[in-house]
C-alpha cells in the first residue's frame, strides 16, 4: 500500500508539473490538446471513496484551471468524471476482478482493460471542458472534434508514459 | 426525518458531486468573463422577454391614463403648429422665420416603451423595449412628454437599460429658467423619495422662489436645452451657510411612467470631441 502511495504522489506532482509548465503550450492544429493529468486521477484506486475522489479531483483541476486561467472549468470536469469513474469501473471490471492492492494501470490490468476504462471517461472530461468554454451549443461540432482529438492524443501520451516509466509491481 | 437522513445518507456521494460542481459553476461564473456574458445575457433576454409579457397585460390597466397623457400631448403639439404655421396675410410677416434651424435638425426622438422600472432603491434604473436594433447607443438621453428620465446606460439587441434621474450617481445639468443660473440636479438617494431631488451649488445671493421652474441646460450634449425636469418645491440656506438647499418636485412622476422618447443627438460626438480636446475637465 505504501509503495502505491508513492507511486500516486510522485505521479501527481511530476504529472500536474508537467502538464501547467509544458503541456500547456502544445496544442496540435489548434484542436489537440493533451491533458495527461487525468492520468493520476484515473490511477487513484476503487477504495479511496466516493467523496476523497471527487476532492481530489477538484483540487487538481482548480491547481490546472490557475494556470490555464479558466477558474472553475477543469475543476468541472474533473469532480464529474471522479463522480462517473465509480460506476464505470465496476461496470468494466476486469474477468478476474479488482485486486485490493493493485492500481487501476496497465501493468496491472493490461492494455485493452485500460483503454475501455480510460477512453469514456478522458472523452467525457475533454468533452465538457471544450463545450463549457465555448459556452453554448453553438460551437457544437468543434468542440466534439477538438474532443475526440484530445482524447486519442492524451490516451496515446498515457499509454506511451506507462509502458516507459512503470515497471511491474514487484510482489 | 430519519427518512429524510437515510435518504441523504444513501445518496451522498451525489450530494457531494453536486455540491462540488455548484462550486465549481460559482467559481466560473465569477471568474470568467466570457463564460459569465454568456450566461448573464441569455438570463437577461428571458428575464427582458417575461418584464414584458407582464407589462403588456399591466398595459390594459393604464390605457385610459396614457391615452389623456397623448390627447394633452397632442394638443400641446397642435397649439404649437397652430401659433407656426399660419398663412401669413400680412407681407410684412412673410419671411418671419422661427425656427432655430441649429436645433431643429440637431435631435431625433426614438419612441419606445418601459418594460421595467424601479424608484424605491437608492440606484434605480430602467428598461425599454428598444435596443441596439432601432439605433438606441449607450449616453443616449431619456425623456418623456413631461420631462428628463434619465440616460442609457447598456443596450442589447432588443432592450437597453437606463439609469433613471432617480439615482443617486445620475447628475443632470440644470437651470433655472428664470435666471438662467446653471447648477446640477441630483436625486438624494438616502432621501428615498420618488418625487423630490436635490438642486446643487446655488449660491446664496441667488433669487429662487418655490415654483420656479427647472429645466435642463445646454451644457451637455444628452438632452436638449429647455427640456423640464420640474418646479422648486422648497428653498433653505444649507448647513455650511454657504449654498441654498433646493428641493425641486420633479415633473415626471416615475411611478407610472409607460412612455418615452430616447434622444438622439446628431452632433453628439462631435460636441464630445471638442469637449475632450479641452484641457478643462468636463462634465456632463
Amino acid at each position: 500500500m505504501s509503495r502505491n502511495l508513492i507511486i500516486l504522489t510522485f505521479t501527481a506532482i511530476v504529472l500536474m508539473l508537467f502538464q501547467v509548465l509544458i503541456l500547456k503550450y502544445f496544442v496540435l492544429f489548434g484542436i489537440g490538446f493533451c491533458f495527461l493529468y487525468l492520468m493520476f486521477l484515473l490511477f487513484l484506486p476503487l477504495e479511496i471513496g466516493f467523496a476523497s475522489a471527487m476532492v481530489i479531483g477538484l483540487i487538481a483541476g482548480l491547481i490546472v484551471d490557475l494556470f490555464y486561467n479558466t477558474l472553475g472549468i477543469h475543476a468541472f470536469a474533473c469532480v464529474l468524471i471522479m463522480f462517473l469513474r465509480p460506476y464505470w469501473m465496476k461496470w468494466s471490471k476486469p474477468r478476474s476482478g479488482y485486486e485490493i492492492n493493485d492500481l487501476p494501470m496497465i501493468t496491472n490490468y493490461g492494455l485493452s482493460w485500460f483503454v475501455i476504462y480510460a477512453l469514456p471517461l478522458i472523452f467525457i472530461h475533454s468533452l465538457t471542458v471544450f463545450l463549457i468554454e465555448s459556452g453554448g451549443n453553438q460551437l457544437m461540432g468543434l468542440s466534439v472534434l477538438k474532443s475526440v482529438v484530445t482524447t486519442l492524443i492524451s490516451l496515446v501520451f498515457m499509454i506511451a508514459i506507462q509502458y516507459l516509466f512503470y515497471s511491474k509491481a514487484k510482489r | 426525518m430519519g427518512q429524510l437522513f437515510s435518504f441523504l445518507y444513501k445518496y451522498r456521494a451525489f450530494f457531494t458531486f453536486l455540491t462540488l460542481e455548484l462550486l465549481c459553476i460559482w467559481m466560473i461564473v465569477r471568474n470568467n468573463n466570457y463564460q459569465r456574458v454568456v450566461y448573464f445575457s441569455a438570463a437577461s433576454g428571458f428575464v427582458g422577454n417575461i418584464n414584458e409579457r407582464t407589462n403588456n397585460i399591466s398595459d390594459y390597466f393604464s390605457l385610459k391614463k396614457v391615452n389623456s397623457d397623448l390627447a394633452e400631448e397632442n394638443a400641446m403639439l397642435r397649439t404649437l403648429l397652430l401659433r407656426t404655421t399660419g398663412t401669413p396675410i400680412d407681407s410684412l410677416k412673410a419671411f418671419n422665420i422661427d425656427t432655430d434651424t441649429t436645433d431643429a435638425v440637431q435631435y431625433r426622438l426614438i419612441a419606445a416603451e418601459i418594460v421595467d422600472n424601479s424608484i424605491r432603491l437608492s440606484h434605480n434604473f430602467f428598461k425599454i423595449n428598444k435596443g441596439s436594433k432601432d439605433g438606441i447607443k449607450t449616453g443616449m438621453g431619456v425623456i418623456s412628454q413631461k420631462g428628463v428620465v434619465g440616460k442609457i446606460r447598456t443596450v442589447s439587441e432588443n432592450y437597453s437599460s437606463g439609469i433613471s434621474l432617480l439615482n443617486s450617481r445620475n447628475q443632470v445639468s440644470a437651470k433655472l429658467k428664470n435666471s438662467n443660473r446653471t447648477a446640477t440636479i441630483q436625486w438624494d438617494g438616502d432621501g428615498r423619495n420618488p418625487r423630490i431631488a436635490k438642486l446643487l451649488y446655488i449660491t446664496r445671493e441667488d433669487d429662487v422662489n418655490v415654483g420656479d421652474t427647472v429645466v435642463t441646460s445646454s451644457f451637455n450634449a444628452v438632452y436638449p436645452k429647455d427640456i423640464m425636469i420640474g418646479t422648486v418645491a422648497s428653498v433653505k440656506p444649507d448647513q455650511n451657510q454657504r449654498d441654498l438647499e433646493i428641493e425641486v418636485a420633479l415633473s415626471v412622476d416615475f411611478g407610472t411612467l409607460a412612455y418615452v422618447y430616447v434622444i438622439e443627438n446628431i452632433y453628439k460626438e462631435e460636441e464630445d470631441s471638442i469637449s475632450l480636446n479641452n484641457p478643462i475637465d468636463f462634465n456632463e
